[in-house]
């Protein structure tokens, strides 16, 4: 996605004129990262599926209000991460015990290891959604908290706290025996 | 010296409309309890914002026009919320600073709410000046959080309809809770 | 062992792909909804000036890049300001709806079990 910011901001400048293959590197640029929040954030593929769809429809339609492809990034991100802490508050079912269904949350590149997923799905699951949304954008989407802070309209603090609380359970996680069930506490 | 004295007569001399109606509460920062949540929301919006955000907003849209509407008459827009990751982390008194505020004159409570099932308290305060809102203030209290809105300026709630199910804006039939026969035991105070 | 942890939640949290078959929908739909281009005034490439005066050419043209440079400066901060504004605006509304929302429930149920919630107007 950092690959080609000149090549993407050239795109950028070609879709708000109507052009439709740039619009698509557009897409094709940024939807791993916006389906991969979205995923990881509301815990299934069909919500993360409708959420993607529903932020780059809007993204289209707002092509005009954006600047750059760095202000395209952080917008993707602030919609989406947003959307979905919304949608989370809003759902009477919380989707959290679904982390436990999902075998596609996680990155394939490596050989799988089980117990870290497990402890993952633990880690998200117990996690509010907005706590949830910090992890993500610290450690998916590679952000500083600084950044992060931006993007969720939050406090520098209050990303430190979460950041630093989802680590100690990711801790307390991993030191538990791997027969012990992982306990969801999800708020 | 002579000019403080000029100052202080002007100001008695003002009518006292000017000093009663002040719809612009002063909320406290609550910096002890911002450290304790685990989750914040401060948005201080003065008129200079209000009129920018407004110039950010495209006519064309629906939904942003409706907000151009809510917000044209504003002068101000003011939210402190904090969400705890327990129960009981705040105190009714880290409120009363701000629930003192609307016994002042020009106030009038407009909903009192409680609910036993989610145990969240809702308050809604009006002031209203010549037959129009000119101030609202919302004080809601969770278990886990508490949230204080207050909204300055001309206030439309027929606008603020008009935002339904954009927002998530609920449809507040306001006329016929008013027309509600008033129960004296259920509409006394909570706190 | 903090370290430890980050490097495997970076390399556990690393994007993952979207089904081959969303992609197809995701992308025919949002061009579906492409925004009409927006217009722009033309930006007219005039006759190549004579090298008579290229000297105060030069200068004037440099002026102007910088007085450019300054006010499209102003206008992103200015922008940047609105659009973070317009956010907060949203945000506010959408708080203020979930607690008028909250008071809404109340006394709707109130009509329903009289003894659960209490509601005075």
């Amino acid at each position: 996605m950092d690959a080609a910011p000149d090549y993407l901001d050239a795109k950028l400048a070609q879709a708000r004129s109507g052009e439709r293959s740039a619009l698509t590197a557009l897409v094709q640029a940024h939807q791993r990262s916006v389906y991969s929040l979205a995923l990881r954030m509301l815990g299934t593929r069909d919500l993360a599926e409708d959420l993607t769809q529903d932020v780059f429809m809007h993204m289209s339609a707002n092509l005009g209000a954006i600047a750059s492809n760095t202000h395209l990034r952080f917008w993707l991100r602030r919609v989406t991460s947003n959307r979905a802490i919304d949608q989370l508050r809003h759902r009477s079912r919380l989707p959290m015990s679904s982390f436990e269904d999902q075998s596609e949350l996680f990155s394939a590149e490596d050989p799988a290891d089980p117990l870290l997923q497990r402890h993952l799905r633990a880690l998200l699951a117990h996690l509010s959604p907005p706590a949830r949304a910090v992890l993500l954008l610290r450690y998916q989407e590679d952000l500083d908290p600084m950044d992060i802070a931006r993007t969720l309209d939050m406090p520098i603090n209050t990303v430190k706290s979460h950041l630093k609380r989802s680590l100690q359970i990711m801790r307390e996680e991993a030191t538990r025996m791997p027969s012990e069930p992982c306990q969801d506490s999800s708020t | 010296m002579r000019k403080y004295a000029l100052a202080i007569l002007i100001a008695l001399q003002a009518p006292a409309s000017a000093w009663a109606l002040n719809p612009r509460l002063v909320i406290p920062e609550f910096a002890s309890l911002a450290q304790k949540s685990i989750d914040s929301v401060t948005i201080t919006l003065d008129p200079a914002l209000l009129s920018m955000a407004s110039r950010f907003l495209d006519a064309s849209d629906p939904q942003d026009a409706a907000t151009q509407e809510v917000i044209k008459g504003l002068r101000g827009i003011y939210v402190r919320s904090f969400t705890f990751d327990k129960e009981s982390a705040y105190n009714q008194s880290d409120i009363d600073a701000v629930r003192v505020q609307l016994a002042a004159p020009g106030w009038s409570r407009l909903v009192q709410t409680h609910s036993a099932k989610t145990h969240a308290d809702v308050d809604i305060y009006i002031m209203v000046d010549k037959n129009q809102a000119v101030g609202l203030a919302l004080i809601a209290s969770e278990p886990r959080q508490f949230t204080i809105v207050n909204i300055v300026g001309a206030i439309d709630l027929d606008k603020l309809h008009k935002l339904e199910g954009q927002f998530g804006v609920p449809k507040l039939d306001l006329n016929a809770s008013k027309a509600a026969p008033k129960q004296p035991d259920r509409s006394a105070p909570q706190k | 062992m903090n370290e430890d942890v980050e490097s495997k939640l970076r390399d556990a949290l690393r994007p993952v792909e979207p089904r081959a078959e969303f992609s197809r929908k995701l992308l025919a739909r949002t061009l579906s909804t492409q925004a009409a281009p927006s217009k722009k005034p033309k930006v007219s490439r005039g006759a190549a000036r004579p090298l008579v005066g290229w000297f105060s050419a030069s200068l004037a043209a440099c002026l102007l890049v910088a007085v450019g440079i300054q006010q499209q400066l102003h206008q992103q901060r200015l922008r940047a300001t609105g659009l973070e504004a317009r956010r907060e605006v949203e945000q506010a509304l959408r708080v203020t709806s979930q607690k008028l929302n909250l008071a809404f429930e109340a006394i709707k149920s109130q009509s329903t079990a009289p003894s659960d919630e209490k509601s005075g107007v």
